[in-house]
Formats: C-alpha cells, structure tokens, sequence
C-alpha cells in the first residue's frame, strides 16, 4: 500500500516536471515569436520560464531518490562484503534522510526570509517560489526513510554526459 | 565574536574603487581594534552576485557588504530615491546629499531589513553611449534600442527619456551592439572603459541621468554580535573609508576619459539635461509613491551642493 | 588549509558509501558551515541561488532537444550519410560510426545520446559485417566525445556559468568546432589502423546520386546545428532561446517531415529528459554551495600556492591541471566536475595566460575522456550495454583511441590557435 503509494506520488512529480520542461520551450519559443513577428517581447516570459525551471528541478529531485536516478558512485558499496554493504546503505539512506530534513528546515528559513521580495514581472515572491525546497525535502526524507526500513539501496544512474 | 575573520564581499575586481576602499575599511578597523577584528575581502563576486551577497548578508551569512543600490531598490524604496534618474544636478550635490540628512535616513531605513547601513560609496554619473547616434535631447533618443540592467526604473527612465528599453545581461552587451540587437547602452566612463564598450559604441553623450550611490552595509546578525566598543569602531572605519573611495574614484574617471578620448570616443557634452528632467516627473512619482518618499525628493533637491 | 581537506575528506566518504553526488556535495559543504559558524539557512539560499539563473535554462532545453532527435529518427539519417561518404574508407563502418557519431554528438550536444544512438543505430549492421563488438564499443563512444565540443554543447553553458560573467557562449561554441573535428579525425586515423590489422571490410562508395540523396534527408537534422550556431552568433536569439528553437524546430521535422515522431516518443523524450535535466540541475544547486565554501576558505589562492613551483613553466601548469582533470574524471561524472573545478583551475590557467575559451575547451576534452574511464565511465557503459558485452573486454582494446584523444588534449593545450582562430575571426 505504502509503496503503491509513494511510487505513484513519484511518478505524479516526473511528470510534473516533464510538463514543466514542455512549458519552458513553449514559454521561450514564444518570445522569439512575438520578438520577431508581434515586434514586442512578452515581459513576463523569461522570469516564468526561469521559475518553472526551479520547481521542475526541486519538485524532480525527490522522485529522483525514489526512482533512485540520481549519479551517484557505486563501485565503494559494491565492493563490501555483507553485512558492511547493508551497513554502508543503511547509512547512506540515513544520510540522505538528514539531508531531506535540512532542505525542510533549512527551506523553510528561506521561504521565511524572501516570502516578501517580489519576483519581477510576475505577481509572486521569492518565498513563494522557494516553497518547492522544503516540499521537495520532506520528500526526499519520506523516500529514504522508506528505503532505509526495508533495507533497500537506492538505485543509481550512469550518468548526465 | 568568534575568531573568524569577518566576511567582506564586493562584486567588483580588485584594485576597482569600491574594492581599494575595503581593503583600507578592513585596515583601519585592525588598527581601532588592535588586531581584534579582522576583515577578509573577497572582491569579483567571489562570493556570488549582488543579488546573492545581499541575500546572504540579511542571512547572516556574508558580514559586510557593497553593493549598488539596484538590488536594494526592491526591498528598501528609501534606496530608490537617489537612484531617481535626474534628481542630482551634478556629483557635489550628490555627495552633499548622502553626507547630509538624506543619507542618513536611507542608511536607517536598512535596518529593518537585517542589514546595518555603514556608508555610501558611489560610482560617479551614468550616461547614454551608442554606436553612431549622439543624445542631446530626448528627440534623439527616438528609436534606439538601449540596454538597460533588468530594473523596471530604468526601463521607465529610458521610456521617459524617448528611447526603447532592452533589458540584457551585462556580459552579452558588447556582442548585442556589435550585431545590431541593441544600438546602445549607458554606464559610467570607468565601466565604460574597462568593457570595452568604447570600441563598438564609440559616442558617449553627457546625459548623466542617474548618479546611484553605493551602499556599505553590515549583516544585522554579525552586528548583533559585536560589542558596543567594535560597532563604534566599525562606523568609525566605514566613515573614515568614504573619502579614500572617492578620491581613488575621481582619478579613475579621470583616467578613463583619458584613455577612451585617445581611443577617438567622441564626447556629446552639450546635453540639454533640463529637456530630460522635465519628463522625469512621471518617473519620479511613480517610483517615490508615499508621502515620505515625496519628502526625501524635496529635500534633496532643495539642497545645496555644499550643505551637508 | 585544514578545512579544505576535513570538506574534500568528507565528500570522499560519502561518495564511497554511494550517497547520490548532489546530496554529498550538500553535506560536506553544511558540516563545514557549521565549523565556520555560518548559519546554516546559506546552504539553502546558495542551493536557490545556484539555479536561479537565466542562461542555465539552456541545458534541460538542449537535452531535450537531443533527446527529441533521438526520438524523431535523425541518427538513423545521419548514418545513411556518413555510410554512402566513408563506407569505402579503411575501417568501412567504423569510419562511419565516427563521422555519423560526430554528427550526431554535434547536433545533440549529449555524448551520452550519441553514444546510446549510435551504439543501437549502427551496432548490428557492424556485427552482420564481421565487426568486433568490443571495436563498435571502443569507436562509438570514443567518438562520441567529440559531440561535447562540436557546437551545441550544453557541458560548454555549464562551464560559463560556472566561470562568471565575461565568457561569450558563442565564443565558447565556435572555439569547440577545429578540436572536435581534430579529435575526430584523430580517432579516424586510429580506426583505420586498427580495422586494417584486423582485416575488417570495407564497403564500395554508393556513387553520387544515392551520396546526394543521403545528404538530402539528413539535412534537416544537420541543419539544427547551423540554425543554433547562426542564431546565436547573428543575435537572431540568445543561447537559451536557442535551445528553445531547437527543440520547438525538431518536433517540427519529427512529426511533419520525418514522421518518426509519435506520441510515446514525444512521451519518452519529455521523461528522459526530465530525469537527466533533474540530476544535472540537483548537482548545480548543491555544487553551487560546495563552490561558495571552496571561496570562502579560499581554496584557488591556496591551490595557487601549491602549484607556485610549477607556475614558472605556462605548459607545465596547464598539463599539471589537465592531469588532474583526467585522474578526477575517472571516478566523478562531467557536470560536477565542471562546476566543482571550474573556480579552482580557471583563475590558475587564466593567470598562466590561458584564454577562458581555450580553457573550457581543455576542460571539455579532458573530462570528456573521464567519461571513458571506470570505475565512473558514463558513455563507456551505456556503449557497453549497446553492444551487450562487458566493460573490461572494451577496456582491453580502447588504448589505442585513449591515445588518441590524449593527443588531441595535447594539442589543445599546447595550440591556443586551435580552439581561439574560429572565434577571433568569426565571433
Ligand atoms: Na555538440
Ligand atoms: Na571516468
């Protein structure tokens, strides 16, 4: 049940951010549009296309350590010998926990401090914008600790090249 | 106070004014505090932008800082009224102004927003300078396209003064007039200079419309810190550093017209500043929008050049 | 000095236990913070900061736009090209395999896509012909590499963020054009050797006609990298808007000209490029705090000082510090690695007289043959995985393409012409 259903809240922030990749390039292919052919930039384009990017990245983030995508080096942990291989996993996802909980508090703090400075062009703050860290952290720390009970490892990718 | 060093960041290179006047801030306060405290510089963004350094000294994470009043103008308006296009009549009345009253209650307005206002630096007049086309009055502005930093002010300034605002990055100016995307941009002779910009927009026209000052700053958390004796004795370091960076400024600007008058620069010096003024109003109200901002307009510009 | 180490200690550690690299360089970077007492709440105002930043917006947008080719069918046409110009040449498709990898890395920008395309696209066509898998391996992902210094190259935005203000990304692309085709036949050179002792066949030139129409449909793939690097050096559109247009510009010939491009495509494309977007962007943020620590304790002043002895000799700094970037690329992957040496090596290289482009070229090249290397070898393994056979029967034939590409860095060092003529005539 559990797992069915962080592995849907996962899937649901891929596509988040996938959606909000699709945005960028329409948001952007926009602006050279009516640059060139309406002969007038849209003013709030880049800055919408640039918080787009940040919620896309943070929001991604925490469906990463789910998925288990994150570049991450392998070959320490797996040349360990049992049990100093669960050890060593179970230490990285309470790591990663810590990790999670210091996006939650330490983004908090964030949002706190920039909850009144306006983002230009558009009718939002920075604070505002920010939210996606501590969100993105209380994840990332749900995912792991998830992880770390059933003494799973979380998986890594080949890499960003 | 830990014995950590405190943390001075400025964007600008080193052996630049803002930069040198840090160097002398941070000497002179080992010196009032006998070696008690002392001060790393971190010059050319060493430790992130304006935007960035500002932030983090409101965090606590940067001590001091300099930075122009553009990022402040956001969170602070008191910081936008010296910004205000045409409000100084020449660089005298400026400094007489931030010496003076006005300057100290922007300094003030700092401090609810976790930084402890130190001193104004400055960075002398800006003006107008384009590939061929000289700016004497506002009908010259007509058509051309002018970069601008992305702050709305300065895109109503350009608008008020004739021309076409084009927010841009500072690093993409010299290709975007070399390619025609913008016919010009404005700046201070020293930047002016030291970006090259002179070698493709070799008109630069004295319509020194904004003479922004700098703004010296400590982090409210790191002062918090300090003793009553350290503050005192930071204040005291802060003032005594003003009049070295001007001194140092002024030769720069002197040099720099030098050096760019020899590179064959044509400079418009017979701008008709009054013509420009008078569209400012608009700006000026929209930007200094309570009652107290309208205040702080009127004083500075009831002043004289030498009252301080 | 102790602190520099007790931050490079523990990002070690935690590297070897496997926590993600994002998630190392955040802790490490904290842990340090606390010992300065720096509140903590910078770590989150430097992660913000990091990606708040206009010109990063190019890098998801020029994956996608790889990964849209890859999804539309433009490899498959790139091959076609090159097959019916080199299939003739010593080494027949190997030839092939490197002109289409060079291609097609140079319209994608992604090592990694081209590697993965080429590998699938090419790869059983070779063995049909009595090609070695391990040489398919070694000459797809070797060549690959060129992909990161023929224009687009979202490794190349990274690295001018990373360096500050003042680096022209046109600049920067145009620089990457004479290297990359030189690694490029370099690595030629290589493969015909290597396919002549072996024996392997060659093909017979298809003539002109059936050599012009290959050229015809693949011109719409090739033609991206022109419209991107006209674009942006014309002022029509900026990099970021580049990469905008590139994409908006792919989905048109997938799914009008070519019709390659269906829904699941269009899906995938959308997905994979988020996850590595994701990863890249997560390492940015956090490597942007890993960088203000290193500043703050002023690691490149420190590493200076270290290499002072060495500064005498120009040459012999910039080898020093391209070793360096090889030994570091064998067990880390290119995106932190950029941003993490960016800061520290390029005021050293610049004060040696370097220029920042042929520096980020430099920089492109040597971590690119990271990318090669295990334990850390991203492109060596997808190749691996392509060909389905094990890293170390790769391993034991690639030297000599290693040595090629290590005299192609050479070059690059040693010629600042190679990577700054382009630019100074053109940019
Ligand atoms: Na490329
Ligand atoms: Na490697």
């Amino acid at each position: 049940m559990l797992d069915r259903v962080s592995r849907i809240v996962s899937r649901v922030l891929l596509w988040a951010s996938a959606l909000s990749l699709a945005l960028m390039v329409g948001i952007l292919t926009w602006q050279v549009f009516s640059r060139y052919v309406l002969d007038s930039s849209p003013a709030w384009a880049e800055q919408s296309a640039l918080v787009l990017m940040i919620w896309m990245t943070f929001l991604g983030t925490a469906s990463g350590i789910a998925e288990g995508f994150h570049i991450r080096i392998v070959e320490g942990v797996n040349s360990l010998a049992q049990p100093w291989r669960a050890r060593a996993i179970g230490l990285a996802n309470v790591l990663i926990i810590i990790a999670g909980i210091l996006f939650l508090v330490l983004g908090a703090q964030l949002v706190g401090a920039t909850w009144n400075n306006a983002v230009p062009t558009l009718p939002l703050t920075r604070g505002m914008v920010y939210l996606v860290i501590p969100a993105s952290g209380a994840l990332m720390a749900l995912f792991a600790l998830q992880k770390l009970l059933k003494g799973e490892e979380i998986a890594g990718s080949a890499g960003s090249a | 106070q830990g014995s950590r060093a405190l943390l001075a960041a400025d964007s600008q290179p080193e052996n630049y004014p803002t930069v040198a006047a840090l160097r002398f801030f941070a000497s002179e306060l080992a010196r009032l505090t006998g070696g008690r405290l002392k001060v790393d510089v971190y010059p050319s963004e060493q430790l992130g932008s304006q935007n960035d350094t500002l932030e983090l000294a409101q965090l606590g994470g940067i001590d001091l800082v300099r930075i122009n009043s553009a990022p402040l103008n956001v969170l602070v308006p008191e910081t936008l009224v010296p910004s205000l296009p045409f409000l100084f009549r020449s660089i005298a009345h400026m400094r007489s102004a931030m010496d003076g009253e006005p300057g100290r209650a922007i300094l003030a307005a700092l401090e609810t927003h976790g930084l402890i206002g130190l001193a104004f630096y400055e960075s002398g007049a800006r003006s107008i300078y384009t590939v061929d086309r000289p700016v004497r009055e506002p009908q010259d502005m007509a058509g051309l396209k002018i970069r601008v930093q992305t702050s709305d002010l300065f895109v109503s300034m350009i608008e008020a003064m004739g021309g076409n605002a084009t927010p841009m990055a500072y690093g993409e100016v010299y290709q975007g007039m070399v390619q025609g995307v913008i016919d010009g941009a404005e700046n201070n002779f020293p930047s002016y200079e030291s970006s090259r910009h002179f070698e493709v927009a070799p008109v630069y026209s004295l319509t020194r419309h904004v003479m922004a000052p700098e703004i010296f700053a400590m982090s409210k958390r790191s002062w918090d810190k300090l003793s009553p004796d350290n503050r005192e004795a930071v204040l005291q370091a802060a003032r005594a550093s003003v009049p070295v960076m001007r001194e140092i400024w002024d030769e720069r600007v002197i040099e720099s017209r030098q050096i760019i008058t020899a590179a064959g620069v044509q400079i418009i010096e017979d701008v008709d500043r009054a013509a420009f003024s008078e569209r400012m109003q608009a700006v000026w109200s929209t930007y200094a929008d309570t009652p107290a901002l309208g205040r702080l307009v009127d004083d500075i510009r009831n002043m004289g050049e030498t009252d301080a | 000095m102790t602190l520099i180490l007790l931050l490079l200690i523990l990002l070690a550690a935690m590297l070897y236990l496997g926590v993600p690299v994002a998630i190392s360089l955040f802790l490490s970077a904290g842990a340090i913070l606390l010992a300065l007492d720096i509140p903590l709440v910078v770590a989150a105002q430097r992660m913000s900061a990091g990606v708040n930043v206009f010109t990063l917006m190019a890098i998801p947008l020029f994956i996608l736009a790889g990964e849209l080719m890859t999804q539309a069918g433009i490899a498959r046409r790139l091959v076609n090209l090159s097959e019916s110009t080199l299939g003739s040449a010593p080494g027949g498709l190997g030839q092939v395999t490197i002109l289409s990898s060079m291609l097609f890395g140079a319209v994608s920008g992604s090592a990694l896509a081209s590697a993965s395309a080429m590998g699938s696209a090419i790869g059983p066509e070779m063995r049909k012909r009595g090609f070695d898998a391990d040489y398919t391996v070694n000459v797809s992902t070797t060549a690959s590499i060129t992909g990161l210094l023929i224009p687009p190259s979202h490794n190349m935005i990274i690295y001018a963020t990373a360096a500050g203000t003042g680096i022209s990304i046109g600049d920067l692309f145009l620089g990457g054009v004479v290297p990359g085709i030189l690694t490029g036949l370099a690595l030629m050179v290589v493969a015909g050797i290597v396919a002549i002792k072996r024996g392997y066949p060659r093909g017979s030139f298809p003539g002109v006609r059936p050599l012009l129409r290959a050229a015809v449909t693949a011109m719409p793939g090739i033609l991206t990298a022109v419209i991107i690097l006209v674009g942006i050096l014309a002022g029509i559109f900026t990099p970021t808007e580049s990469a905008a247009i590139a994409c908006a510009y792919t989905l048109v010939i997938g799914i009008v000209v070519y019709r390659d491009l269906d829904l699941a495509g269009l899906r995938a494309a959308f997905v994979n490029s988020a996850r590595t977007t994701i990863m890249v962007m997560f390492i940015i943020a956090t490597a942007s705090l890993f960088g203000w620590v290193l500043a703050v304790l002023q690691a490149p002043t420190q590493l200076a000082e270290l290499l002072a002895p060495a500064m005498a000799s120009p040459l012999l700094t910039l080898i020093l510090i391209a070793a360096m970037l090889l030994v570091l690329g064998t067990f880390m992957d290119m995106a932190p690695l950029i941003l993490i040496t960016t800061p520290i090596f390029l005021p050293i290289a610049m004060e040696v007289g370097m220029d920042p482009v042929q520096f980020g070229v430099m920089l492109m090249l040597a971590l690119g043959i990271g990318l090669l290397t295990p334990p850390v070898g991203s492109v060596l393994f997808v190749g691996c995985a392509a060909q389905g056979i094990q890293i170390g029967q790769a391993l034991k034939t690639i030297w000599p393409f290693y040595i090629a590409l290590l005299v192609a860095l050479l070059l690059v060092i040693c010629v600042p012409g190679l990577s700054l003529w382009l630019p100074q005539i053109i940019g």
